[in-house]
């Protein structure tokens, strides 16, 4: 009997040390660990996932910018995701590296893999994909269960944000900002567009250019009934902006007062948080339905 | 012998302006040839066209017997040297390696200077008396003296003819007659012709062997100094009183200006047949 | 004979000259694969590199996949600016001239900027245009500048500077179409950037230039004689038309194919030639090799001191070329007053 379970177990190390085929960033198939134990992410919403799914000690470097969980604070930097340092990637001897499509060089992907590390990348571009990444992050570093798991909880907020915003009457008139000098708002290419369409409301700025500027006159003639500042807004206080908004009396979001402040990493990154973004949008765009 | 320099009805125009009108010469070999004129008469042109630096629009130059334009950059280079009137300022160079340059023609591919290259140049700086500012840069010297360092890059061209745009204007009288002697120095010993371009008439009388009076681009004469320096055809050419008498070092001519102040008797009667000081007939 | 002695033999000088810039180069060199991001261990390094130490094959595979590339690369944009400014500074008699003068950084720099908005890669496309883009500012100015029988020194500078100046309203009007995403790399590209040297780019690279060093070598002496001035040069035998335009057109294919690969690294071409010859003279035949191997050597302690200054990431190396360059350059002048 022991003899057997020792058989079994050999077997199934063995297996879960077994490179399987995945692909790469090119299209082409690239061979990973079926249990990777040196992970380096080159996104912050990768780390976020890798922590999500609750594989934050495989993690072995990240960027710069990765600031959440606070358990990613000590690991090791590899440089920004627009310039990894392929010098410290190769020293951590990752046996694999998580990269995006939209956000990384594709040129320094392809250095890291003629280097012999499996880079594989995941292309979130919006909500849905968001969740499907997750369960695919979740199969590959042989977190299958809680991917699947995490990814069914979000869907089920995400459904009951949409249920709620079914009900609603209209959709009010939303204005995102986030540029001040100039004013720079959110086209429809974007994560934050979709999510204030999935909250119910409807985005002033909808178009084909991603970042549109805006001139003060402009917005006043779009009369928005809800103005929503991020706090990528660098260096001017909240209360400054709100205070130039105020002196227009004409427009409804001033009139309701409902100018809000949100942090932009809740809506701009393509991790689970994306979700509790929508349902913090969802609360301000709707009150009334969601209490 | 072959003459060292042929031109035939030389012609040439810069846009509207016709600077040489059918000029023809010829230059022995040996000879010490000093080309003469007033301002804007063609004299630079002239020995430009001769010294394969411009190419004449007509007429035929010839040197030591073969046509200009079948010489190639290098062999020129190797028979004709020139010495401007002046460098460019800001030579970052030496004298001595201006001087070497002037081995140029004769250096292979790489350009690198044998043994022999830098004696020929050590010879031409001794000759020209420089040897002593070998190490000083070329913008540091006199006039004088660079005038001389430029001699000998000529020199060191082993050349056989040499030419030289007005060499003696900026320089003082010690100077002048150096350089003048140094080229006399040169045709003696070796037999080098000399074209010389030159505004001191008194010296081209001195020195040369024949002369060449330009004016408006067209010879006005052509001949020993005794020939040329004749006060009608002088006034001709240069348009102003010009008193002419002997030289008493030599025989030949020396010509001296009149101020106004002191145009006595018979300059007077110039002036009543209509030709006056700086005027024309 | 009791004259005074010329100087001792040009060869020994230049051989000294550079056999001292070569141990530079090599210090250099071996100075930028030792140090990087991923730690200073000179001695590791060096075991590496004289075959017994094979037992980490990471750090192997850093120094030769990843540093050994770069240092390659920066000392060849190194040895090519510099010499570019070298021999524009003979051409143009011009000390203020630098290899990007005749409109090649406008050219070059509107074809990548274009080839970066278009979602090209780095190679080929974003170099190719940036490479079609700087051959093609050839033309206006050589028919500017090409008069009848030599090159017309001012026209070739002033139409240079107005095809810079035309590209430069070009790049602005590119640059405001331009989403945050990509302008991080176009200032990347307009600083000078290393970081993307890939091994097999960089040896077609070195295969390109070094036919262009030994030829602009053996165009040493033409210059000495342009610099005395072209009518001197002429009766000196040299062809100046043809060397003038041979110059103009190697030296502009050198540099645009560097820039392709660096981008735009400014100073490297203006101050080296100069501090060369406060250093070594005048002569080019001397310079010439000592731009290749001085210039080398500089770009690739300029590039070293951008990756290890910062604490994080890395700096463009246009800004370290321009920090230490500017102030070196006014230095040079204040030296260079009688």
């Amino acid at each position: 009997m022991i003899r057997l379970s020792v058989l079994v177990l050999g077997l199934m190390v063995a297996a879960s040390c077994e490179a399987g085929p995945v692909e790469g960033s090119s299209g082409r198939k690239v061979l990973a660990p079926a249990d990777p134990c040196r992970v380096v992410s080159l996104a912050p919403s990768i780390t976020e996932m890798v922590f999500a799914l609750g594989k934050g000690d495989r993690l072995k470097g990240c960027t710069q910018h990765c600031d959440f969980p606070a358990e990613a604070g000590p690991l090791p930097r590899v440089g920004s995701y627009r310039h990894p340092d392929m010098e410290r990637i190769a020293a951590l001897k990752p046996d694999l590296c998580i990269a995006t499509r939209d956000g990384n060089p594709p040129d320094v992907l392809e250095r890291l893999e003629a280097l012999g590390i499996p880079v594989y990348v995941v292309n979130p571009r919006d909500l849905d994909a968001v969740v499907a990444t997750i369960t695919e992050i979740g199969r590959l570093l042989n977190a299958g269960p809680r991917g699947e798991e995490l990814a069914g909880d979000l869907r089920t907020r995400i459904e009951r944000v949409k249920s709620r915003v079914a009900c609603a009457k209209r959709r009010p008139k939303v204005f995102f900002q986030i540029g001040v000098v100039p004013i720079v708002s959110v086209g429809t290419n974007t994560f934050i567009h979709e999510l204030i369409t999935t909250a119910g409301g409807k985005n002033l700025a909808e178009g084909p250019t991603p970042y549109p500027r805006f001139s003060r006159e402009q917005v006043l003639a779009l009369q928005p009934e809800v103005i929503i500042i991020t706090s990528m807004t660098r260096g001017q206080a909240f209360e400054q902006v709100r205070d130039e908004w105020n002196r227009w009396d004409s427009l409804p979001a001033v009139q309701n007062q409902r100018i809000f402040i949100v942090e932009s990493n809740l809506l701009d990154r393509p991790t689970p948080r994306l979700i509790e973004g929508l349902e913090l949008l969802a609360r301000l765009i709707h009150p009334e339905l969601f209490q | 012998m072959k003459p060292a320099l042929v031109v035939q009805d030389l012609d040439h125009s810069y846009g509207q302006r016709h600077i040489l009108d059918r000029v023809s010469f010829s230059v022995d070999q040996g000879e010490f040839f000093i080309v003469l004129g007033p301002n804007g008469s063609g004299k630079t042109t002239l020995i430009k066209a001769a010294s394969g630096a411009v190419r004449a629009q007509k007429g035929l130059v010839e040197i030591l017997g073969h046509p200009l334009r079948t010489y190639s950059g290098r062999a020129l280079a190797r028979t004709i040297a020139v010495v401007p009137q002046s460098a460019p300022p800001d030579i970052p160079f030496t004298v001595a390696e201006v001087v070497l340059m002037g081995r140029s023609p004769h250096l292979g591919l790489l350009g690198l200077e044998r043994r022999r290259d830098r004696d020929i140049a050590r010879q031409a700086m001794s000759f020209t008396h420089v040897e002593h500012l070998a190490e000083r840069k070329l913008d540091e010297l006199s006039a004088g003296e660079r005038q001389r360092a430029l001699l000998a890059r000529a020199v060191c061209q082993q050349p056989r003819i040499i030419v030289l745009d007005e060499p003696t204007a900026s320089l003082d009288p010690a100077h002048q007659v150096h350089i003048m002697d140094l080229m006399e120095g040169l045709r003696r010993e070796e037999g080098i012709t000399v074209v010389m371009v030159s505004h001191d008439l008194n010296l081209a009388a001195l020195y040369a062997d024949r002369l060449l009076l330009l004016k408006e681009g067209r010879v006005v004469s052509l001949g020993t100094p005794a020939e040329v320096l004749v006060f009608e055809t002088l006034e001709r050419a240069y348009g102003c009183v010009l008193l002419v008498d002997e030289n008493p070092l030599k025989k030949v001519p020396r010509v001296t200006v009149v101020p106004e102040n002191l145009l006595t008797g018979h300059t007077k009667s110039s002036r009543a047949m209509g030709k006056g000081p700086g005027g024309s007939p | 004979m009791n004259t005074t002695p010329l100087p001792i033999s040009f060869l020994k000088r230049m051989l000294a000259v550079c056999l001292l810039l070569a141990l530079l180069l090599m210090i250099s060199a071996f100075l930028g694969l030792s140090i990087g991001s991923a730690g200073q261990n000179m001695k590791q390094v060096l075991a590496v590199l004289f075959g017994h130490g094979e037992r980490d094959p990471t750090t192997a595979n850093i120094l030769w996949r990843i540093r050994l590339p770069r240092v390659f690369l920066a000392a060849l944009v190194g040895s090519t600016l510099s010499l570019g400014g070298l021999v524009f500074q003979a051409l143009l008699r011009n000390s203020l001239a630098e290899p990007y003068i005749l409109g090649i950084s406008g050219g070059s720099a509107v074809g990548a900027i274009t080839g970066i908005l278009l979602g090209l890669s780095r190679f080929p496309g974003v170099a190719s245009l940036a490479f079609a883009g700087s051959m093609l500012t050839l033309f206006p100015v050589l028919a500017v500048g090409s008069g009848r029988a030599a090159m017309r020194k001012d026209a070739l500078v002033l139409a240079g500077v107005m095809v810079n100046a035309f590209c430069s309203s070009a790049i602005m009007f590119l640059l405001s179409l331009t989403q945050d995403s990509r302008l991080h790399n176009i200032l990347f590209w307009l600083m000078g950037d290393l970081s993307l040297s890939d091994p097999n780019q960089v040896l077609v690279l070195a295969l390109t230039l070094f036919p262009c060093f030994a030829l602009l070598f053996l165009l040493a002496r033409p210059m000495n004689l342009l610099l005395m001035g072209e009518d001197t040069a002429a009766n000196l035998g040299v062809n100046v038309r043809l060397i003038s335009i041979v110059l103009l057109v190697v030296t502009s294919f050198m540099v645009s194919a560097t820039v392709c690969h660096s981008g735009l690294l400014g100073f490297v071409g203006l101050v080296m030639p100069h501090l060369l010859r406060l250093s070594f003279g005048p002569d080019h035949r001397l310079l010439v090799p000592a731009c290749i191997l001085g210039g080398g050597a500089y770009l690739v302690l300029c590039d070293l001191l951008s990756r290890s200054l910062p604490a994080q990431g890395e700096m463009p190396v246009g800004v370290i070329t321009a920090m230490i360059g500017a102030p070196l350059f006014i230095f040079l002048l204040q030296r260079s007053k009688p």
